[in-house]
């Protein structure tokens, strides 16, 4: 049984510190996740503890058969799409096709754009990626993010978003593509 | 410039996510190719950006707070189990005093009550009459089993008269609580610390 495994059980059986436990182990990463989500570090705070309260009441439905971070991802990411539908914000779908402009995304190389490499330094990169992140739509910036910043394996996303692996790969690709053109362009 | 390969080939060669054959292949073609080898760096450079953005701050009390937030505690389902021990337990009780009582047979008693339930059922459900005639059989052989057990036990009571029959229902009944709470501390697993 995993350690994750072994501090549900626990839990279960009414052991809060396990639960707690669990919580210091996973806040970071699911407000890494959120946060990146949401664009807003104070809602991803409170997103993550919904997310926590929520799994807490579903534990009994967590079976060891299955990794208890990709789980729990699935669940975060349920709250995300249901927060997003409640508030009607315009979500895209995986399967809807991508925008004219988007769906260009086919890059051969060699690219014949300006070298993002020459353009910025590592830092101002990832400030960059920051905010372009929050341009690109939130079904690529999704899998971007458990890919990138969660560290999750291209398996794991595919159990979590319930897709196919390759699709996931190439959306993680689109995204990253998204992201480089959108870097550009600023 | 023959064979190169697209950009998402780059991010999967960078991850190790290609596999041996494709991961030669692309190496091979970028010791041919510039263009690719040119692609392939600003690839790294961002890829090297994608996986170290930095953590979001989480306030150290964070996990505290959501401790305090937590409902009543989760449980695993088996709550049910509690009362259905104490109903069985009660039904016990009550079929052993009803046969002390009143002196029916028990066995007669458990084969009325599988009856009415039975021709009920079968109204409505055949099949469901069915197998209830088939626990009836079960049902009469089991209660005439423990019949048996309880006219010797019989014998005993009446010897002891009115007092000591009340004596027997209160253990029973005593025993009826401590199974109900004890099977209720076993199995709410939930409790908190």
């Amino acid at each position: 049984m995993s350690e994750d495994s072994t501090l549900v059980f626990k839990a279960l059986k009414g052991d809060r510190k396990a639960f707690e436990m669990i919580v210091r182990k996973y806040e970071q990463p699911l407000t890494n996740y959120l946060g990146r989500m949401t664009g807003e570090r104070e809602a991803a705070l409170d997103f993550t503890q919904e997310v926590f309260i929520k799994v807490y009441c579903s534990l009994g439905s967590y079976r060891p058969a299955y990794k208890f971070s990709t789980w729990l991802f699935k669940i975060a990411s349920n709250h995300l799409i249901d927060h997003w539908r409640k508030k009607k914000l315009p979500t895209l779908s995986l399967d809807q096709p991508i925008d004219a402009d988007e769906g260009s995304l086919t890059p051969q190389v060699p690219d014949p754009g300006p070298s993002v490499a020459r353009k910025f330094e590592l830092a101002e990169i990832r400030q960059k990626i920051e905010r372009a992140l929050e341009s690109i739509p939130e079904a690529f910036r999704e899998l971007f993010v458990l890919r990138h910043v969660n560290e999750f394996s291209y398996e794991e996303i595919a159990d979590i978003k319930s897709l196919p692996v390759g699709t996931v790969k190439n959306r993680v690709f689109q995204a990253k593509e998204m992201l480089k053109k959108r870097m550009e362009g600023s | 410039m023959r064979d190169c390969r697209n950009a998402e080939s780059f991010y999967l060669y960078l991850e190790g996510e290609l596999d041996p054959a494709e991961r030669r292949g692309l190496e091979s073609h970028l010791e041919d190719c510039p263009a690719c080898r040119e692609a392939l760096a600003e690839r790294r450079l961002l890829h090297e950006a994608f996986t170290s953005l930095p953590p979001l701050e989480v306030p150290p009390d964070f996990a505290l707070s959501v401790m305090d937030r937590l409902p009543e505690p989760a449980t695993v389902g088996h709550r049910w189990l509690a009362p259905l021990i104490a109903a069985t337990a009660s039904l016990v009780v009550g079929l052993f005093g009803f046969y002390l009582l009143t002196g029916e047979s028990l066995s007669d008693v458990l084969v009325a009550v599988s009856r009415i339930s039975g021709s009920a059922t079968g109204r409505f459900l055949p099949l469901l009459a069915k197998m209830f005639k088939v626990g009836t059989l079960v049902l009469k052989l089991a209660a005439d089993l423990v019949s048996m057990l309880v006219t010797g036990l019989g014998a005993v009571l009446h010897a002891l008269g009115p007092q000591g029959i009340g004596l027997i229902l209160g253990l029973g009944l005593l025993l009826s609580l401590l199974l109900f709470f004890g099977a209720k501390r076993l199995l709410s697993l939930g409790e908190k610390t």
